[in-house]
């Protein structure tokens, strides 16, 4: 019960804060500044397309101008693809999240084919209509800054008041108009109890300032994903291209491996085998030699060795290839990954419905370069791997107490486990601050 | 005999420096990696190099190459690669045109010592050693098969034996048969696939390749 009243008491308290600290955040600041950086080129191309677009309409409806009117609407839709892509540098410098851009115009052949695909061409014309919507949602963005501004200005008031409203008690000034951010509502400070009123109207518009600013922005966000990023079957297409890729010159990749593996392992171990023991049945010599019994034994000796050698090497390659215990469930597997590791490992396993053999061999593999990364760079004491299943996906998280500061970029196999995972659709969040601790989460859905 | 290795294995390259000077012949350096070989045949001018076709730094052909270059530099070295693959395309790079001091077999047969060493000392000698390997996917793959058809599974034998790069007296030997049968047999088998007869060992080799392959 006790737990209980305390999680009353502080989440109040966390709420108040976060508010009171909503517009100190980079993330604020940086919306503000996108909502003020976007007017300009807004309004510009705004102006610059539609006049274009008009022009072309214009000449093209005239039988003499048509065709000039058609290279003006085919110079309109390269530009707004143009101004589109400044809307969309700008989105990715001061905005969170990734603004993908869409497929480059492909021309065809020959001018009027090249003319023809680029008046046919999609994402030209929406980006036409993000520049029209533009304008508007720039103006909403600019009230939104207002905000920032008018709030500041407001919460002012109490200190400057002093500085130029001391006068004597026979004049009479107009009372000092302050800035509302509703246009209409006419409120006026006269007095200097007065000014604590504008105060406090400026406070709780900068407080009110970043929710709103976050508010136009996420819906200019919204615009710009729909209208200035690959459309949804584009990209979707876009995506499954890649991860086919990755696919495949991962299997090309693992198949070389395979086959190096074996070059230099067994197959080397194997000749050097089959040499002793040609050279041991030579110094047995025909019926009735001599034999040196000392060389011969050496050369058997080696010889079994080698032979021994050879089925731990290809017994560790066909493991490689596919781990027979996966056959009995991911969680058995993960119970013998986890025994072999050299960190010791705590394992949770919650699997209710089994996922197909893809995930399976995906999560398994996972685990295993997760394990082997923790185990060479995080000096962790350690592992918590835990599995589990929750409707359609099944989640693998590996968490290490090492010092983190993993880099996907620093040769850590990361970037192999994301693709690997992003061929069935799955996602791989890296969480791993310096001073640790890492935590590895990977998502993949049931059925590949 | 003296003899180069280059072999990037060391468990192999240790156990053929082994077997060659247990059998008498000196290894006169046993390297690692092409570059290192051909320093080494320039330094020791054995009279034989036993080459993988597989080395560092990229692990695919470098040997050949190698082999290809020792072949140009030392025609008196006698070039024996050894892989554990068998190309019919890289023993045409190797044998072109000159199948004298050259050789090509699979790493399987270090197995069986005494035949490998034969070998080598032919392709020391100036002969020639194919593997077998090469020479059934030639005959696999030859177009000519009609003249192949009229040959007696004894004269496809010796033919066989005849391409490796063997001697009437090696092919006697390998068969059980008296020389003068095995000269029978050439005899026949040149006239049957219409071949000019060839004086010596390697010219023979290169022209039933030449059959086989065209």
């Amino acid at each position: 019960m006790l737990g209980d009243n305390e999680a009353m008491t502080t989440a109040p308290g966390e709420l108040v804060r976060a508010a009171l600290r909503a517009p100190l955040t980079r993330r604020a600041r940086r919306e503000f500044c996108y909502c003020l950086a976007g007017l300009v080129p807004g309004v510009v191309g705004f102006w610059l397309i539609m006049t274009l677009l008009f022009a072309g309409a214009g000449l093209t409806v005239t039988l003499a101008g048509a065709f000039p009117g058609l290279l003006v609407l085919a110079l309109t839709l390269r530009l707004a693809r143009r101004v589109g892509e400044l809307h969309r540098w700008l989105a990715r410098r001061l905005l969170t999240g990734e603004f993908a851009a869409p497929p480059p115009f492909r021309p065809a052949r020959g001018l009027l084919r090249r003319l023809d695909t680029r008046l046919r061409d999609g994402a030209g014309w929406r980006a036409v209509a993000y520049v029209a919507l533009k304008v508007p949602v720039s103006l909403l963005e600019l009230y939104a800054a207002s905000f920032w501004v008018s709030g500041l200005f407001n919460m002012a008031f109490p200190l400057w008041w002093s500085q130029f409203r001391s006068h004597p008690a026979n004049v009479h000034l107009a009372p000092f108009p302050v800035i509302t951010p509703l246009p209409g509502v006419d409120f006026r400070v006269a007095t200097a109890p007065g000014t604590l009123a504008a105060f406090m109207l400026g406070a709780a518009t900068l407080l009110a300032a970043p929710w709103l600013t976050r508010a136009v922005t996420a819906g200019d966000r919204w615009l710009i994903h729909s209208l200035l990023g690959p459309a949804r079957l584009a990209q979707r297409v876009r995506e499954l291209e890649e991860s086919r890729a990755h696919a495949v010159d991962d299997a090309a990749a693992a198949l070389r491996q395979v086959e190096r593996d074996l070059h230099d392992g067994a197959q080397v171990r194997l000749a050097a085998l089959a040499m002793g023991l040609g050279m041991a049945k030579e110094k047995l010599g025909e019926n009735g030699q001599p034999v040196d019994v000392t060389r011969v034994r050496e050369l058997v000796e080696s010889a079994h060795s080698s032979a021994k050698e050879a089925l731990v090497e290809l017994r560790d390659l066909a493991r490689g290839i596919h781990p027979p215990v996966l056959d009995a469930g991911l969680a058995d597997a993960l119970a013998t990954l986890a025994a072999r590791s050299i960190i010791p490992v705590d394992l949770t396993a919650d699997i209710g419905e089994r996922p197909t053999p893809a995930i399976e061999t995906i999560a398994y593999f996972c685990a295993a370069e997760l394990l082997a990364n923790a185990a060479k760079h995080s000096n962790a004491n350690r592992v918590f791997v835990d599995v589990a299943q929750r409707g359609e996906t099944l989640r693998l998280r590996v968490t290490d107490d090492g010092v983190g500061g993993a880099d996907p970029a620093r040769g850590s196999g990361l970037p192999g486990l994301v693709q690997r995972v992003r061929t069935v659709d799955g996602r791989l969040d890296l969480s791993s601050p310096e001073g640790g601790p890492t935590v590895v989460t990977i998502e993949l859905p049931l059925r590949a | 005999m003296r003899v180069v290795i280059a072999e990037d294995a060391g468990l192999l390259r240790e156990g053929l420096t082994q077997m060659l000077t247990e059998r008498g012949h000196e290894v006169c350096a046993a390297v690692a990696d092409a570059e290192a070989l051909l320093a080494a045949v320039k330094e020791h001018r054995p009279d034989v190099a036993v080459v993988d076709i597989r080395m560092p730094p990229t692990h695919t052909d470098e040997g050949l190459r190698a082999a290809l270059q020792l072949r140009a530099d030392h025609p008196d070295t006698g070039v024996l690669v050894f892989s554990q693959y068998i190309e019919t395309r890289y023993a045409s790079r190797l044998l072109a045109g000159n199948a004298s001091g050259v050789g090509y077999l699979l790493k399987d047969r270090v197995a069986d010592v005494a035949e490998f060493a034969d070998a080598l000392e032919r392709v020391a000698s100036g002969g020639t050693a194919l593997d077998p390997e090469v020479v059934s996917q030639l005959l696999g793959a030859s177009r000519r098969s009609p003249g192949l058809a009229s040959l007696t599974p004894r004269e496809r034998d010796v033919l066989s034996l005849m391409a490796e790069g063997r001697s009437n007296a090696g092919i006697a030997a390998g068969l059980v048969v008296s020389g003068g049968a095995v000269e029978k047999h050439v005899a026949s088998i040149f006239a049957k696939l219409g071949l000019p007869p060839s004086e010596g060992d390697n010219r023979r080799v290169l022209a039933v390749l030449r059959y086989l392959g065209s």
